[in-house]
């Protein structure tokens, strides 16, 4: 930043830097790290990416703009990159969604919580995806077994479970980075307070710090913002 | 041996190269479709034999309930092997229904490879992807890079002659001849094989 315009206080610095840190584009950007990090699909953004759409869509102007005035090149180029680089985040963000769903699909489709963080596009892709699936499997393998050997979600009529569905590895280890101070937490994810006192694998985050977790037991610190994934 | 033609038919896939398809072996998944048959068979026939003595199913510890077991487990196992060999191919296909399948035809190389059923899957997975983009009118498979510069150098692969005009510039875009061009601009043709990027 200007540094001739005087020192900077670090209240101001301070100021400034929550200011950055909710614009969309760092938003997004977050959202972005946090989906490609985590092994299950996270809540979709959707005003966010509206959002982001939107901006987009605006800046595609201005850069046409720039193109039919002759502006200066450079200017236009400039902006042109930064379209570039939002565009990308836009669309990786979906992607990696996608290939979520793709993966995890009957997983996803077993619990309406899971399937209450896709948009409504998702929805309609994921049905599909498990529609063309299914019927591949179903033509290619399930058909030709015996009667009781049949479903595609178990493995036999005698299975109480759904069997064959793959899932998420939730107990995978993450790097998480602290957003907004956290209360005490455990390693093992209990938020017990009795017999605090007698434990000492608790430990709290402040703003900046970076630590390896394991996923399952802080989910929630992630859904509401206080941790975020890189 | 229970279980080992199935094994053989996970094993090949595991083989192969990562991300690259061998051609569906028809024979070996047809005869572990058999062999589950086969358990199936002896397994309603102990069933049978048991019930003949009098015997509950499900609670005598007798040779012939844990033969059965064996049989029930040994399909589940085929089962499962059939299912992994087929669901495994499928997330290829899906890779290149990502890559390619939206843009034009699948080269024949690959096609030979599948099995019927599955070269309907790969059409009916692009479809699903473009019904996907159409709605919400924005294409997620391109940028599939983190974009660093607005130009880039390209080589064109196929004389494609001077009569196209970029936004900027007209030029003589013979074969092999190289280009410093929007990256915008150049990625139509790249993704439709006349141009290829240059990384330095």
């Amino acid at each position: 930043m200007a540094s001739g315009a005087g020192e900077w206080s670090t209240a101001q610095m301070d100021d400034y830097e929550t200011l950055i840190s909710t614009t969309d584009v760092e938003l997004l950007k977050r959202a972005w790290r946090n989906e490609k990090a985590a092994p299950e699909i996270l809540p979709f953004e959707e005003a966010l990416v509206k959002r982001a759409k939107e901006q987009i869509q605006l800046m595609e102007e201005t850069v046409d703009e720039f193109a039919e005035s002759g502006h200066d090149p450079l200017i236009a180029s400039l902006y042109q990159m930064d379209l570039d680089r939002a565009q990308f985040l836009l669309r990786s963000y979906l992607r990696v969604r996608l290939q979520k769903i793709e993966k995890f699909m009957f997983y996803i489709w077993k619990s309406d919580a899971y399937r209450h963080r896709l948009s409504t596009e998702e929805e309609k892709f994921g049905e599909r995806c498990i529609r063309d699936i299914g019927k591949h499997l179903e033509e290619t393998v399930l058909s030709k077994l015996p009667d009781n050997y049949q479903s595609l979600l178990k493995q036999s009529i005698i299975s109480e479970e759904d069997d064959m569905v793959p899932e998420p590895q939730l107990d995978t280890f993450v790097v998480a980075k602290c957003q907004r101070a956290t209360r005490p937490l455990f390693l093992d994810g209990s938020r017990q307070s009795a017999g605090f006192d007698n434990r000492d694998d608790h430990f709290q985050m402040v703003p900046g710090d970076l630590c390896i977790l394991r996923y399952r037991p802080f989910q929630e610190e992630l859904m509401s913002g206080n941790i975020s994934l890189v | 041996m229970h279980g080992r033609k199935a094994y053989e038919l996970v094993k090949e896939f595991a083989s192969g190269e990562k991300g690259h398809l061998k051609i569906f072996n028809n024979e070996l998944f047809e005869r572990v479709i058999e062999e589950c048959n086969e358990h199936h068979n002896a397994l309603q026939s102990l069933i049978r034999k048991m019930q003949e003595e009098g015997l509950e199913v499900l609670t005598a510890r007798t040779a012939d309930h844990y033969g059965a077991l064996i049989h029930h487990l040994s399909l589940i196992r085929n089962k499962r092997c059939l299912m992994a060999y087929v669901y495994n191919r499928a997330d290829i296909i899906r890779d290149l229904a990502w890559k390619v399948g939206l843009l034009h035809e699948l080269p024949r190389e690959i096609q030979e490879k599948f099995s019927d059923s599955e070269e309907q899957y790969f059409k009916d997975h692009s479809k699903s992807l473009k019904s996907y983009m159409s709605q919400l009118s924005l294409n997620v498979n391109v940028d599939m890079v983190p974009p660093k510069d607005p130009y880039i150098k390209v080589r064109v692969l196929e004389d494609l002659g001077s009569g196209i005009i970029l936004s900027d510039k007209s030029a003589n875009f013979a074969r092999h001849s190289m280009h410093f061009l929007k990256r915008t601009d150049a990625e139509q043709y790249i993704a439709r094989g006349l141009m290829e990027e240059l990384t330095s």
